[in-house]
């Protein structure tokens, strides 16, 4: 998952980017609104986060050009001051939510995979596709009602398969939302870490969860159980 | 031209001079026009007068005059002077007056036809008129004549000069007198707008609280409001401080508590994180509190009306996007007519506040209705929604929050006492029910 994060105060500013990072997304991190735009327009992203009081271009007036230019990333305002005036405008101007500073991280976190999994469509916060179920609150798995222990970087990759349960998931695709840019693409890192999955999912091998189509990518193979 | 006495003096007495110049003006023409009138009378009479003196030969022929009406006909340079001239422009006869002068009367009248003009002659200003007369003789021949009377200006210059400087000293005169009158009447007129100025200069150096002296009708308004302004910057200012005081002393509950922890955190890093975690959340609490009590702008009578419907159809968009996960029904009855006197800003925070905890804990189903009418004083709006509501033990400890920092509901935000603050403000009511949808039924009333 890609997530810009535009604010203008440096410590927060860090301090998301390496904690969204050790979460497993794949970060950028703009200081100001006009770089923001760039970022906004430039990246293919999954969700930004903007502060409502950015220097140069004002955290209102930016998600209004993202808006106008077909930018449909969920947005997710941070603001100081938290009257509703502020809030009203940001999400009439097209913001999807809102978090009041100060935050706990974990709030955040809650919001930012709400959105994600909104965007995916997706209503509910627990994905489940056959045995398998991805709670995207509690950031659990389990498979047939047993609990699945990932690492951070193994729930991501499960996650967006998910969210995409059905469709194939191209390997540049998966790298893009899972690594930083100046990841070593060509290192099977991903190709170890889908043995993995497959292995603390399915360790009988008899669901086969995730399929491997040869030149395409993968697939999330089970189907979204109904209701 | 800052102040308003110079212009309406200046303008006034613009409009003044160009009257009375005008006035002037006009007078002195029709005095003239009627003057060369009388002259023009004047002459002919003289020309008539000539006739009547001339006399005929034995053939009947026209012989001049030999004894003239008029005295100074014969009087040398009298500024009287008659000349008659034949048909054929050849002078006959001049008077005794024009001796040793000579006006050329070139031009010949028709019989009956009179010119009446202005002549300048051998350093003279001269008005002549003359006459054409066609004279039958015995025989029964027409003899062709021009009777020209001529008059010196400078009798009639005197005249018009007198006039005019008799006219220019009395409307001179009536300029000052009208000037003197409108410069009282300006004074006296915007006296009490000066009487308004001291009393606010008295209020800036803080001698007096509001303007309460007695001020003409078309002022009242303006006073008033200034009165009302000046008491909502006091009780802003009263706020602002009590905010500042509550801020204050309300933080240093906190601080304490981080102050007197152990300072060894390593022995117990959990728990030192949990309490220091728990006391930046309780600060952060109490200074968004005092923020935003001391934001609210509170009634002023300058505020244009806020449409209540607007404001929550606007919200409840913006919560609807929030909360879409919910997938709830929110049923509006909102009465288009129905308007807040105040800071829209203020009415949003309340709305906003009361609406998000309706969104927060209702099941299924949130009501807003926004009503006015005779039923209620002013208006009314109520929320209500399906969740779990409040007890009503429990009602006066959810307002206190704010205020009392050291409860705390799990679960309950600040939203509920900040809102009913900010109702405490305007004058307005919060009165909580049991709403017929299961939860709680928050009525908000603000009288007009």
């Amino acid at each position: 998952m890609h997530i810009l994060v535009v604010e203008d105060e440096t410590r927060l500013r860090e301090q998301l980017r390496d904690r969204l990072r050790d979460s497993g997304y794949v970060v950028e991190v703009a200081a100001d609104g006009e770089e923001g735009l760039y970022y906004g327009e430039e990246y293919p992203l999954d969700l930004a986060i903007i502060d409502l009081g950015l220097p140069k271009l004002s955290g209102i007036e930016l998600i209004r050009r993202l808006r106008s230019r077909d930018r449909h990333f969920p947005i997710l305002i941070l603001t100081a001051r938290g009257n509703w005036q502020d809030k009203v405008d940001g999400l009439e101007t097209g913001a999807d939510d809102y978090l009041v500073k100060p935050f706990r991280f974990e709030e955040l976190e809650a919001r930012l995979n709400a959105l994600l999994r909104r965007a995916s469509g997706w209503s509910k916060p627990v994905l489940d596709c056959g045995p398998i179920s991805l709670d995207t609150g509690k950031q659990s798995i389990t498979v047939s009602g047993n609990a699945v222990e990932l690492t951070a970087f193994e729930y991501r990759v499960l996650e967006y398969l998910m969210l995409h349960a059905g469709e194939v998931i191209s390997k540049t695709e998966l790298t893009d939302n899972l690594y930083e840019q100046d990841f070593d693409r060509d290192s099977n890192v991903l190709e170890v870490f889908i043995g993995r999955l497959r292995r603390k999912l399915d360790p009988d091998n008899t669901i086969s969860p995730i399929e491997t189509l040869r030149g395409r990518g993968y697939r999330f193979r089970l189907e979204a159980n109904a209701g | 031209m800052r102040s308003l006495h110079s212009r309406l003096l200046l303008a006034a007495s613009l409009v003044l001079a160009g009257f009375l110049g005008a006035t002037g003006l006009a007078l002195d023409k029709a005095f003239r026009v009627s003057a060369e009138a009388a002259m023009q009378d004047r002459l002919q009479s003289h020309i008539y007068a000539l006739l009547a003196a001339a006399d005929e030969d034995d053939n009947g022929r026209m012989t001049p005059p030999q004894e003239l009406p008029e005295p100074r006909f014969s009087k040398p340079d009298s500024g009287l002077y008659a000349v008659i001239t034949s048909g054929n422009g050849k002078p006959l006869w001049h008077s005794t007056s024009l001796t040793g002068r000579n006006i050329n009367v070139t031009e010949q009248q028709m019989p009956g036809k009179r010119h009446f003009s202005r002549l300048a002659r051998s350093g003279m200003q001269l008005y002549a008129l003359a006459l054409g007369v066609a004279w039958e003789d015995d025989a029964g021949t027409e003899a062709l004549y021009t009777f020209t009377v001529a008059e010196d200006t400078t009798v009639f210059q005197t005249e018009i000069d007198s006039f005019r400087s008799t006219l220019w000293r009395w409307l001179g005169g009536m300029a000052l007198v009208l000037l003197l009158a409108q410069g009282v009447i300006l004074r006296w007129g915007l006296r009490p707008l000066r009487t308004v100025s001291n009393d606010l200069q008295q209020i800036e150096k803080g001698r007096a609280d509001r303007l309460d002296g007695h001020y003409p009708r078309e002022l009242t308004g303006l006073t008033s409001s200034l009165n009302s302004l000046i008491e909502h910057s006091k009780a802003v200012q009263i706020r602002y401080r009590n905010s500042l005081d509550d801020l204050a002393h309300s933080l240093k509950t906190p601080l304490a508590i981080l102050q007197s922890s152990p300072p060894d955190s390593s022995r117990n890093p959990d728990t030192s994180h949990a309490l220091v975690r728990e006391q930046v959340e309780r600060m952060d609490e109490i200074i968004s509190h005092q923020l935003q009590r001391a934001a609210v702008s509170g009634r002023t009578t300058l505020a244009k009306p806020v449409s209540v419907g607007k404001v929550v159809e606007r919200l409840v968009r913006s919560l609807d996007k929030v909360y879409r996960e919910k997938q709830l029904t929110v049923n509006l009855e909102l009465d288009p007519s129905a308007s807040f006197t105040g800071d829209e800003a203020d009415l949003t925070e309340v709305l906003g506040n009361l609406l998000e905890n309706a969104y927060k804990y209702c099941h299924r189903a949130v009501r807003v209705c926004v009503r006015t009418g005779p039923h209620t004083d002013g208006v009314e709006i109520s929320i209500e929604d399906d969740g779990p509501g409040i007890a009503a033990d429990q009602v006066d400890t959810v307002l206190q929050r704010g205020k009392r920092m050291d409860e705390s509901i799990p679960g309950q935000g600040l939203g509920l006492s900040m809102a009913s603050e900010i109702i405490t403000v305007y004058g307005g009511q919060l009165a909580f029910a049991v709403s017929p949808l299961g939860g709680t039924l928050l009525r908000v009333s603000f009288r007009d």
